[in-house]
C-alpha cells in the first residue's frame, strides 16, 4: 500500500529528438488499480519502466509515499533491485534455465529468507495461482497462461506493495483473459496493493482498472474512472481512442453545409446549445437510436433521416451503416433492425450522449 | 547520459575496449607502422636515422631488383592459384550443392557430412597426401607411391601451381556447397513458376531469375575462398617452396624468418589490404543477399527434382568427389605411416615402427611417434594453449556481446564490435607478423613474449575473436533484456544477475563459442608457424618441422592424429550445439 507521485517527468533520447515523454505529472493513490492506456508509442511503457527503475527519466521526480526514488534535479536514483516493486513483463521473462519453483523462490533466496519460511511462502503463492503441480517443470514446458501465472507468482512471492504489469492480458486467449482478469482483481482486493499496468487495449483497461490514465505522444490526456473516460472524454483524442467502434465525428466548420450538419444544428438548438463554442461533435455508434417515427415524434426528439447502406451482424449486436445524403454515419443496434439496404430510417440521440469539442478539441461542458 | 555507478556494464565495456586495443589494434597498427619506419638493421642502407618515416621498404618490396622474386611473382602466383581454386571449387561444389539441396539424391544426409570433411581438416594435410602420392626425385626424401609403382610424375604435376590450386579448391569447395546449397534451399521455386507461367523458356528463367538471385551467394563464396587462399600458408609451403614456387604467404614467411622486419611488414600490409578489400566486397554482397532472402522466405516452396535415371551416375559422381577430396588422401596418408617404402604392398614392407618402434636406424627420431616425447609435448601444448585461447576467446566473446548489447554509451559498442572484427580482415600469417612486431620486445604491461607459449595463446585468442564476439553478440541479442531486468526487479545485483541468470542461460552458447574456436585453432598453421619455437611446438608446427626434416611417415602420423582430433571435435560440436559448420563459415 503505497502511493506513487510523478512530478514533471520527462524522457528524451538525445538532443534534436522530440521528447518521448514531456512533463508528465500524476498522483497514484494507495491501493489504486491504475491503467496507463494509449496507442503504441505513446510513452506508457516507458513511464512504467521509469517507475520500475529500468529507464532513467531525464527530467522530474518520482516519489513513493512522499519519498523520492528518482529525482533528476537532486541526482537521486534508486536502482531497480532496491525498489521492492513487483513487475510482470509482457512476455513474462521467466528464466528458462530454472524450474518453476526456482523461478518463484529466486527473490526470496536473494533476501536470505529462512528455508522453512521461504518454502511456505512459495507453496502458498503457487497453490493460490494453481501452478503448484508444475513446480519442477521448466518454463518451456508450460502454456502461455501457465507461464503468466508463474510470472505473477514470482512477483507475488515477495509481497510487493507496488505491482507493475506490462500488458497483462494481451498474450492470452479470450477464455484465459477472463480468468486472469478475475485473478488480478482478486489479488488487488486481497492484498490491497497499488497496481499500475499499461495496455493499448481498452477492453483490458475498462475491465481491470479503477482509474484510467489515457496517454498520447508522451502526454497525459485524461485521468478518470472507466465510466468517466467513456462517458465524459476530456478531448477528441480520448473520445476517438476509447470505444470499440470509432465514435462518429461531425466537424462543425466544414466548408459546405451538409444535411448531417444541418441535423446537428437542429439537435443543438433542440437541446438549447446553439450558442456553445462547438467545433466538432462526437456521437458513439452505440448511443445512436434507430427507428421508424411519425413526423411529430421525429420532431420531438430532433431525429434525422438516413438511408441504410449495410447491416453487419456481429453476434448479439448489429452494426448499421447509414448514409445521410453522402455522409457516412455508424450506429450499433442491440436488436436486429431487420431492414434491407436502401430503406429510410430515423436516427436520434439523447442529450447526455452528445459530446461536443471546441476549437482546441477540448470537451465543451454542457 | 547518466550512468548508474552500481552497474559495471560501462566499466566492463571500457575494460574490454582497452584489452582488445592492446591485443588486436596495437599489433596491426604497429605492423603498418613498421612498413614505413626505418629499422635498426637498415639505418646504413636507407641512409636515414632510426625510426624515421621512410619509403625505403615500400620501394625495396615493390620497385627494386629483388621485388620481382619478393613480391611480384608471389603476387601473380597467389592470383593465379586463387583464381584457379575458385573456378575449380565452383565446378565441383555448385553441382554438389544443387544435388544436396534440390534433388532426391540417395544418401543425401551422409553426403552432406562426408563432402564437408575436407574443410574440417587442415588444408595442408592434403598437400602432404599429394606429396606422398605424387612427388618425384626433384626433391629428396622417401619415394612417392607413383615412383614405387614405376611412374615418374613430371614436376608441373608434382609441385607448384597445379596441385596447390587443386588442393585449395577441394579444401574450400565446401564453402560453395554450403553457401550455394543454402541459397538454393531458400530460393522459392514459385519464382521460377511465375516466370514460366508468363511464358519464359527455361534458359530465360535461368538467366533472368535464378542467376541474379543466386549471384550474391556465388560471389560471396568466391571472395571468401579468395580471402582464405590469400592467407593459406601450409599448402604452398609444402608443395611450392621446395621447387621455388612462392605465394605472398610463403614470401612473407621467408622475409620474417630472414629477419627482414621492414619488408615483411610491407608484405603483410599488402595482404591485409587485399584481404580487407575482399571481405568488404563480401559483406556488401551478403547484405544484398539478405535483401533477397526476405522476399523469398515468405511461403517459400522448394521443389525436389527427381533424378530418375540420373540417380546412379549422380551418386557415383558424388562418391567419386568424396573419394578424391577426402577418402584417397586420408587412406594414402594412413597407409604410408605403416609402410617402410611408400606404395609398396609387400607384406614385409608393413610395419608399426613409425608409431611404436624403438631403435630405428635414423639420425634423430629413433623411436615411433607415440614413444616420442616431443610429440606428446606438442599434443599437450596444442591442448592447453589452444584450449586456453579458445576458452578465453569464448568467455571474452560473451562479455563483448554483453557489453555491445547493453552498453549505455554508443562508442563503446561500436568500438568493441569493430576492433574484435579486425582480425577477420587480417589473414593468419599477416596477423602473426603483426604479433611479432608487437611482442618481440617488451610492451608494458607485458614483457617480451617471443619464444614463450603466451604469444601463441594471445595470438590464437585474438585471431578467434571475430567469431567469438559475433557469437556472443548474437546470443546476447537473442536473450534480450527481459530475463536480466526480471532479476533486477526481484532484487538481484549486477554480479548476482551475471552469475545466476545471464551466464547459466548462455551456457550452451558459451560451449560452442569455446569449441568452435578450439577446432579452428588446433588445425590452424598460418598463424602459429612463425610464432612457435621448438619448445612451444603445437601439433601443426611439429608436423611441419618433421616435414622439413624429411620424416614423412612420422609427419603423416602426426597429421593423422590432428585430423582425428579436428574431425571428432567438429562432430561433437555439431551434436551438442545447434551450431553447424555453415555457421562458422560466414564468420571465420
Amino acid at each position: 500500500m503505497s502511493s506513487i507521485t510523478l512530478e514533471n517527468i520527462g524522457k528524451s533520447y538525445g538532443r534534436g529528438i522530440p521528447a518521448a515523454i514531456g512533463n508528465l505529472s500524476m498522483e497514484i493513490g494507495k491501493s489504486e488499480f491504475l491503467c496507463l492506456l494509449g496507442p503504441s508509442g505513446c510513452g506508457k511503457t516507458t513511464t512504467l519502466r521509469m517507475i520500475a527503475g529500468l529507464e532513467h527519466p531525464t527530467d522530474g521526480r518520482i516519489l513513493v509515499d512522499g519519498k523520492p526514488i528518482v529525482s533528476v534535479p537532486e541526482g537521486i536514483f534508486t536502482v531497480p533491485e532496491k525498489r521492492n516493486m513487483g513487475l510482470v513483463f509482457q512476455n513474462y521473462a521467466l528464466w528458462p534455465h530454472m524450474t518453476i519453483r526456482q523461478n518463484v523462490e529466486f527473490g526470496l533466496k536473494l533476501r536470505k529468507i529462512a528455508t522453512a519460511e521461504c518454502d511456505a511462502t512459495v507453496d502458498r503463492v503457487m497453490t493460490k495461482l494453481g501452478i503448484a503441480k508444475y513446480a519442477n517443470r521448466y518454463p518451456a514446458q508450460l502454456s502461455g497462461g501457465q507461464q503468466q501465472r508463474v510470472a505473477l507468482a514470482r512477483m507475488l512471492a515477495l509481497n510487493p506493495s507496488i505491482i507493475l504489469l506490462d500488458e497483462p492480458l494481451s498474450n492470452l486467449d479470450a477464455k484465459l483473459r477472463l480468468e486472469m482478469r478475475a485473478e488480478l482483481k482478486r489479488i488487488h482486493a486481497e492484498a490491497g496493493s497499488t497496481i499500475v499496468f499499461v495496455t493499448h487495449d481498452q477492453w483490458e483497461a475498462m475491465t481491470l482498472a479503477t482509474t484510467i490514465a489515457v496517454m498520447s505522444e508522451g502526454e497525459l490526456q485524461q485521468v478518470g474512472t472507466p465510466d468517466d473516460i467513456y462517458e465524459r472524454p476530456a478531448n477528441r483524442f480520448v473520445a476517438e481512442f476509447v470505444g470499440s467502434l470509432p465514435i462518429n465525428i461531425i466537424e462543425m466548420h466544414a466548408e459546405q453545409s451538409s444535411p448531417l450538419l444541418g441535423w446537428l444544428n437542429t439537435l443543438l438548438a433542440h437541446f438549447g446549445l446553439s450558442g456553445a463554442p462547438v467545433a466538432s461533435a462526437g456521437i458513439r455508434p452505440e448511443a445512436v437510436r434507430l427507428g421508424a417515427l411519425a413526423d411529430d415524434q421525429a420532431a420531438q426528439c430532433a431525429a434525422g433521416r438516413a438511408a441504410i447502406v449495410d447491416v453487419v451482424p456481429t453476434g448479439g449486436s448489429w452494426i448499421v451503416e447509414l448514409d445521410v445524403d453522402g455522409s457516412r454515419f455508424f450506429a450499433i443496434a442491440t436488436e436486429n433492425p431487420r431492414r434491407a439496404a436502401g430503406e429510410i430510417i430515423h436516427f436520434w440521440v439523447e442529450r447526455q450522449h452528445l459530446h461536443l469539442f471546441d476549437q482546441e478539441k477540448k470537451r465543451v461542458a454542457l | 547520459m547518466r550512468v548508474n555507478s552500481a552497474d559495471p556494464t560501462l566499466l566492463l565495456g571500457l575494460l574490454l575496449l582497452a584489452v582488445f586495443a592492446y591485443l588486436i589494434l596495437a599489433p596491426v597498427v604497429l605492423l603498418l607502422a613498421d612498413a614505413i619506419t626505418v629499422h635498426f638493421a637498415d639505418v646504413a642502407r636507407s641512409k636515414q636515422p632510426l625510426g624515421e618515416f621512410t619509403f625505403y621498404y615500400l620501394r625495396r618490396v615493390l620497385f627494386s631488383p629483388i621485388s620481382r622474386d619478393l613480391f611480384w611473382w608471389p603476387l601473380a602466383n597467389t592470383a593465379i592459384i586463387s583464381a584457379a581454386a575458385i573456378i575449380i571449387a565452383f565446378l565441383v561444389g555448385a553441382p554438389i550443392g544443387w544435388l544436396l539441396s534440390r534433388t532426391d539424391l540417395i544418401g543425401k544426409k551422409w553426403f552432406s557430412t562426408a563432402l564437408l570433411v575436407p574443410y574440417m581438416l587442415p588444408s595442408w594435410t592434403f598437400a602432404l597426401a599429394w606429396l606422398t602420392l605424387f612427388k618425384n626425385r626433384t626433391t629428396g626424401g622417401l619415394p612417392s607411391w607413383m615412383e614405387t609403382f614405376g611412374f615418374t610424375p613430371p614436376d608441373w604435376f608434382a609441385y607448384g601451381a597445379l596441385p596447390i590450386a587443386l588442393i585449395l579448391a577441394l579444401h574450400y569447395a565446401p564453402f560453395v556447397i554450403l553457401l550455394f546449397g543454402n541459397a538454393l534451399k531458400q530460393f522459392d521455386t514459385q519464382l521460377e513458376d511465375a516466370a514460366r507461367s508468363l511464358g519464359a523458356r527455361p534458359t530465360v528463367v535461368a538467366r533472368k531469375i535464378i542467376l541474379p538471385l543466386m549471384l550474391p551467394a556465388l560471389v560471396s563464396a568466391a571472395t571468401l575462398i579468395f580471402a582464405k587462399c590469400l592467407g593459406d600458408f601450409g599448402v604452398a609451403y609444402v608443395l611450392g617452396v621446395p621447387v621455388g614456387f612462392d605465394v605472398l604467404a610463403t614470401s612473407l614467411f621467408r622475409a620474417i624468418s630472414t629477419s627482414q622486419a621492414g619488408a615483411s611488414a610491407v608484405l603483410a600490409g599488402v595482404i591485409v589490404v587485399i584481404g580487407t578489400i575482399s571481405v568488404i566486397i563480401d559483406m556488401r554482397l551478403l547484405k544484398e543477399a539478405k535483401r533477397f532472402v526476405t522476399i523469398g522466405s515468405k511461403g517459400a516452396m522448394v521443389r525436389q527434382t527427381p533424378l530418375g535415371k540420373w540417380q546412379v551416375p549422380a551418386v557415383v559422381w558424388a562418391f567419386a568427389m568424396f573419394a578424391i577430396s577426402a577418402g584417397i588422401p586420408l587412406i594414402a596418408l594412413a597407409l604410408t605411416t605403416v609402410m617402410r617404402v611408400p606404395g609398396s604392398f609387400n607384406l614385409d614392407n608393413f610395419t608399426f615402427d613409425y608409431w611404436i618402434g624403438t631403435d630405428l636406424g635414423t639420425t634423430a627420431l629413433r623411436q615411433g611417434i607415440l614413444l616420442t616425447g616431443e610429440f606428446w609435448l606438442a599434443l599437450w601444448n596444442t591442448v592447453w594453449m589452444v584450449g586456453l585461447a579458445a576458452t578465453g576467446a569464448g568467455v571474452l566473446g560473451l562479455l563483448v556481446g554483453y557489453s555491445v548489447v547493453r552498453s549505455p554509451v554508443r562508442f563503446v559498442s561500436v568500438g568493441l564490435r569493430q576492433i574484435t572484427f579486425l582480425p577477420y580482415l587480417v589473414p593468419g600469417i599477416a596477423f602473426a607478423a603483426a604479433y611479432l612486431s608487437m611482442f618481440a620486445v617488451a610492451r608494458p604491461p607485458l614483457p617480451a613474449l617471443y619464444g614463450t607459449p603466451f604469444i601463441l595463446v594471445l595470438a590464437i585468442l585474438a585471431d578467434q575473436m571475430p567469431f567469438a564476439s559475433r557469437a556472443g553478440i548474437s546470443s546476447m541479442m537473442q536473450l534480450g533484456r527481459d530475463p536480466e531486468e526480471a532479476g533486477q526487479i526481484v532484487g538481484a545485483g549486477w554480479f548476482r544477475r551475471m552469475r545466476s541468470i545471464v551466464l547459466p542461460i548462455q551456457r550452451g552458447a558459451l560451449v560452442s563459442a569455446i569449441l568452435l574456436p578450439f577446432i579452428s585453432g588446433i588445425k590452424g598453421l598460418s598463424l602459429v608457424v612463425v610464432l612457435a619455437v621448438p619448445g612451444t611446438d603445437l601439433l601443426t608446427t611439429y608436423a611441419i618441422r618433421l616435414v622439413d626434416y624429411g620424416y614423412s611417415q612420422a609427419a603423416n602420423a602426426v597429421v593423422l592424429m590432428l585430423c582425428v582430433v579436428a574431425f571428432t571435435g567438429t562432430m561433437v560440436v555439431q551434436k551438442i550445439g545447434k551450431s553447424n559448420l555453415s555457421d562458422g563459415i560466414g564468420a571465420k
